[in-house]
């Protein structure tokens, strides 16, 4: 997968002792069938449940995780952004980060090369602060719909239960955003 | 999951067991022997659903609690009378679904105890802990639904609780860029 270039908006400090981390390393290093024993101690079923509507929704998921990434370091790049916004922006974005990359080495360890992202993104003018977080909440509420709608669509349970994860992130960041633009959370 | 949700949880295994072989022996052995869609009862869901409703109740009354305290300002109790208006939601969501799926929705405790509540800062707090525990619960057993029109109702149920718990945090002053461990 080709990485955008990104500026290191993200410091150590986020958890990183998980098990995601050790599914990642498997993605990289291991055969599929090691990745999907870890999943579930049960490849074939995996396979059997993953093989066809999931890879489907795995990838249009990569591809919003792609964009988000790439909004928030459109944001971060244009210097527009306060420092306490561009800390929350930085978290933001290492979830996303987060979120393509558990997706990505779900998607290989399928068999299938995850695609993207694309080479640019017109995400139209950025001339304040306003305009990014508006960016960044428009591409979050896209996002929570999506993951809203696609969850129960997911037949593979990790997948699923990665995906539920990943819509709480979502609309968490939707949540703040919302805040901090002063659109009404309740 | 709490102490009461665990005793509705076994409570209420133990109920449909009952009920499951009344069932089927009134069912008979040609329809035990060859189940079909009908039949279907969704134990484990059932159980969910109950622990689920069980949450709400509890939060249903920790927001009367924190209404009925006249400590809350009237910003703060906006925001609450719009997260009690949520849970009602829920609680009825739920209780649909479990009827439709022959459970028995369990009911409100006659009372609950949410400690000492002296201050708004007292009533935040309570109403974050139950929605961070409340959000958890989802999360926890959305991958262990097994009916997926239970399933597409729990999703905006648990979108609603991270929403609440985020709105919590931020009045509390608490991290809110922190993901999950997952």
């Amino acid at each position: 997968m080709v990485e955008e270039p990104e500026v290191n908006l993200v410091g150590p400090a986020l958890e990183e002792k998980n098990v995601r981390r050790e599914w990642l390393r498997l993605a990289g290093t291991a055969s599929a069938g090691a990745i999907l024993f870890l999943l579930t101690g049960d490849t074939k079923e995996l396979y059997a449940q993953s093989k066809e509507g999931d890879l489907g929704i795995l990838s249009a998921a990569l591809y919003l995780e792609q964009e988000a990434v790439a909004a928030y370091q459109a944001g971060a790049e244009s210097k527009l952004l306060p420092d306490g916004i561009l800390k929350v922006a930085a978290a933001f974005q290492s979830d996303h980060k987060y979120h393509r990359d558990g997706i990505s080495g779900v998607l290989k360890s399928l068999g299938v090369e995850p695609k993207g992202p694309e080479k640019k993104y017109d995400f139209g003018r950025l001339d304040s602060d306003k305009d990014i977080l508006r960016l960044a909440r428009d591409r979050e509420n896209g996002a929570v719909l999506a993951y809203g709608t696609l969850a129960s669509n997911i037949l593979t349970k990790p997948v699923l239960n990665f995906g539920a994860n990943v819509l709480v992130d979502e609309v968490r960041h939707r949540t703040i955003l919302n805040s901090v633009l002063g659109i009404a959370n309740y | 999951m709490s102490k009461h949700g665990q005793t509705n949880l076994e409570t209420v295994s133990r109920r449909h067991m009952l009920q499951a072989a009344g069932f089927s022996a009134a069912a008979g052995v040609a329809a035990l022997s060859k189940p079909s869609a009908a039949m279907v009862r969704y134990e484990g869901d059932l159980a969910i659903l109950n622990v689920a409703l069980g949450l709400e109740h509890q939060a249903i009354a920790a927001y009367d609690a924190g209404a009925n305290s006249k400590l809350l300002n009237a910003d703060q109790l906006k925001i609450a009378v719009s997260f009690q208006n949520d849970h009602n939601r829920h609680r009825d969501a739920l209780i649909q679904f479990i009827r439709r799926f022959h459970g028995t929705p369990v009911a409100p405790k006659p009372s609950y105890d949410f400690g000492p509540i002296t201050s708004a800062a007292d009533i935040v707090k309570l109403a974050q802990s139950l929605e961070d525990g409340a959000m958890n619960a989802y999360l926890a057993n959305a991958g262990k639904l097994e009916n997926r029109e239970i399933l597409n109702a729990a999703v905006p149920i648990l979108e609603d609780e991270v929403r609440h718990n985020t709105v919590f945090k931020q009045l509390l002053g608490m991290d809110v860029t922190g993901r999950l461990k997952y």
